[in-house]
């Protein structure tokens, strides 16, 4: 195999794999601070893109501004799901969230083929032309475009994460919930908050996607299977975990197809996403959180 | 630990159920008015939700459109037909589900689906058991390959389509193609059937790879076909990942439009990215749509009924698409695409041997009768069911499009 060959390969893996990274973002949000898996993440992905294209085509509004509002409106549906669907359900039980958010994810899927139609919908890529030849390998115009909004998306939420109070709060509910709420921490608050910002990540991801491959109202489940694997693979409740876990799973399935055959990609990821399971269960780039007694 | 066991298990079926995919279910009917006596009932299983709810949908307007048109001209042998709408959600188990309920608490006496071949498949059990005909409107040739005397069907099958293409890709002079198809049913077939004939055209093979729904990006799978250097690559997919592949194909070769890459017609150049060659399943606007300018010069063989003129001579024929173009456009304010066209089919196929028996026939009687289908002129071609042949169309009901200036165009000369 050729450089320029290996080369292609390595790009169409880092842009697969920075999808599944915003999406694993999303989860990883949700699940630090409420430790719950929430499985209409991937519908937040589906949201994202059918809004923007819903207000490009329908006001005419230009291009970015329909996609920022695809992203406000997508973290819209976010906080309203976290206060209509998670909110009510005070104890916290684990199990019954998760099953809240597997029904709403059947819902907000049923309810985007109410709204949208059952076709797929296209939207204009963020900049036309060629796509741009970097030592004989393809790039397109919208993979950059990708890669720098999941830069911009990680730069942001660490400096959230690090350097901001409600970050700090967010932190804090990771560690401990009972005890961020003791030290006067509004949990509640956090929970919508995480819950609005996984939303904002999954609904960007999805419409800088959508410019190549078009959107549908049942795009949201197998991306979200995606996203939930890289999280897993790169360790639950960390977000540079979450995008190193993408980022891995992407290489994984191209390389996969490059030195295997199309046909075992997915086998091979979930594969090595078992194997990590078994021998580093808390995830490839995440340390075991020693539990103090 | 337990309450760990208890999540780990309850994440299981969670990813479980939501990669065999779920939907809701929604079933109506429709019944004539200005008839009397009691109504056929004619059950029909359609993808309403799930992936291919986009088929469906034009499905279900077109047998709406028909049942409404004959009722008003007095129905058959005087009685109005009925039919009963269930949505499979494009699953099998929920396509069998449907089927039982239309035969045990239905009573229907023929069945019309499923919208996939999968679904189709998943329900020819109970109808053999049942002795209730079923007509299809999924192109997967292993419908009627896999021969049942129950199960008919109409779309041209894809043992009609691929040597239809090959017969094409030979006469331009391709010597070998790179084979990139859809992990489900309908890729796998084309598939299949596409590896069976080639040898029969001494046509090479030089790359095979496949996708999954969903996946975003092909670029790997046509990284491997480009170098394999294919002179044209045959596409397999019924779905939006085929824009996909033609927007990640041309950036590949970050040169456009399609092109034949070595003979071909002669006011062609050279230049441009090989030729990627598709399959009824393609027909859609959403495609061009999609895809954009890298679908430009992209070619696909399907029925004639995307554009009136590929009818020719045929006035037949063409009297009876432009019929139903008008009155389907009149409807529901756009054109009937090729999935409405199976629909208006399969309906028309079981009506017109109900109106040949007399009033009191039973559903085997119906099943020999359909099978008697000789020189029906439908959308999709002109049937004639035998004994044998449960797809009824021949290679002279398709025709070869390109897409060009982002409308479908018919390939001249062949």
């Amino acid at each position: 195999m050729g450089g320029s060959e290996l080369l292609q390969f390595v790009i169409s893996g880092l842009k697969n794999g920075s999808i599944y990274a915003l999406v694993s973002l999303g989860f990883t949000i949700v699940y630090a601070s409420t430790g719950v898996i929430n499985f209409a993440q991937g519908e937040f992905y589906m949201l994202g893109g059918m809004f923007s294209v819903w207000v490009f085509a329908t006001f005419g509004l230009p291009l970015p501004l329909a996609a920022l509002l695809g992203i406000l409106l997508t973290a819209a549906v976010g906080v309203v799901f976290e206060l209509l669907a998670i909110r009510p359900r005070k104890d916290g039980d684990q199990l019954a969230l998760i099953i809240i958010t597997v029904g709403g994810s059947l819902l907000l899927s049923s309810l985007a083929r109410h709204f949208f139609g059952p076709d797929e919908l296209a939207l204009p890529a963020f900049t036309a032309g060629p796509s741009v030849r970097l030592f004989g390998a393809a790039i397109e115009r919208q993979t950059l475009w990708i890669w720098g909004l999941t830069l911009v998306a990680v730069v942001l939420l660490n400096w959230v994460y690090n350097k901001t109070k409600l970050g700090r709060a967010m932190r804090a509910c990771a560690i401990d919930r009972d005890a961020a709420r003791l030290v006067g921490i509004d949990t509640r608050m956090v929970v919508t908050v995480s819950f609005a910002l996984a939303a904002a990540l999954g609904g960007l991801a999805g419409l800088s996607v959508a410019p190549l491959t078009q959107t549908a109202f049942d795009v949201g489940a197998r991306v979200g299977v995606k996203g939930f694997a890289a999280a897993i693979l790169g360790g639950l409740g960390n977000p540079i975990a979450a995008v190193a876990g993408g980022l891995m799973l992407g290489l994984i399935e191209s390389m996969s197809i490059a030195y295997l055959s199309s046909t075992y990609k997915d086998a091979v990821s979930l594969g090595v996403l078992l194997l990590v399971l078994f021998v580093r269960p808390q995830g490839l780039f995440t340390r075991s959180r020693k539990e103090k007694v | 630990m337990i309450r760990r066991m208890r999540m780990l298990f309850a994440i299981a079926c969670v990813i479980a159920l939501l990669v065999t995919g779920c939907a809701s279910d929604d079933s109506g009917s429709d019944t004539g008015s200005s008839t009397s006596g009691e109504a056929y009932r004619i059950g029909a299983v359609l993808s309403l939700s799930g992936t291919y709810a986009g088929l469906g949908a034009p499905e279900r307007n077109a047998i709406e459109l028909e049942v409404a048109r004959i009722n008003d001209e007095g129905g058959v042998h005087g009685r109005p037909i009925e039919v009963l709408f269930e949505d499979d959600g494009t699953d099998e188990a929920k396509a069998q589900a449907a089927v039982t309920s239309l035969l045990e608490k239905e009573d229907v006496i023929a069945i019309i689906g499923a919208t996939g071949t999968g679904q189709s498949m998943a329900v020819r059990a109970d109808v053999e058991r049942a002795s209730i005909p079923q007509v299809s409107m999924a192109g997967g040739s292993v419908i009627t390959d896999d021969f049942n005397d129950w199960v008919f069907q109409t779309p041209w099958s894809n043992r009609v389509v691929v040597p239809f293409t090959l017969d094409y890709l030979k006469e331009q002079g391709v010597e070998s193609i790179a084979l990139i198809s859809d992990s489900g049913g309908y890729g796998k077939d084309g598939r299949q059937v596409t590896l069976d004939f080639v040898d029969e055209y001494g046509i090479e093979i030089v790359a095979d790879e496949t996708f999954n729904r969903g996946d975003a990006d092909m670029t790997a799978q046509l990284t491997k076909i480009k170098s394999a250097e294919p002179d044209v690559v045959f596409m397999w997919s019924a779905g939006s990942e085929a824009a996909t592949i033609l927007k990640n194909w041309i950036d590949l070769w970050g040169a456009g439009p399609l092109r034949f890459k070595s003979g071909g017609n002669a006011n062609q150049s050279a230049a441009g990215a090989p030729l990627i060659i598709g399959a009824p399943g393609n027909a859609r606007v959403e495609l061009a749509e999609g895809a954009g300018d890298a679908a430009e010069g992209f070619e696909f063989a399907a029925g004639k009924i995307l554009l009136l003129e590929a009818y020719g001579d045929c006035v037949g024929e063409r009297g009876v698409a432009s019929d139903f173009i008008d009155r389907y456009t009149a409807e529901y304010g756009e054109g009937p695409d090729i999935f409405a066209g199976h629909a208006y089919d399969a309906i028309n196929i079981v009506v017109e041997a109900m109106r040949r028996l007399p009033e009191d026939f039973t559903s085997s009687d119906l099943r020999d009768e359909i099978e008697n289908t000789a020189d029906l002129v439908g959308v999709g071609g002109t049937f004639t069911y035998a004994a044998d042949d449960h797809n009824g169309l021949s290679e002279e009901d398709i025709v070869m499009y390109r897409i060009s200036d982002g409308v479908w165009t018919l390939v001249e000369g062949d």
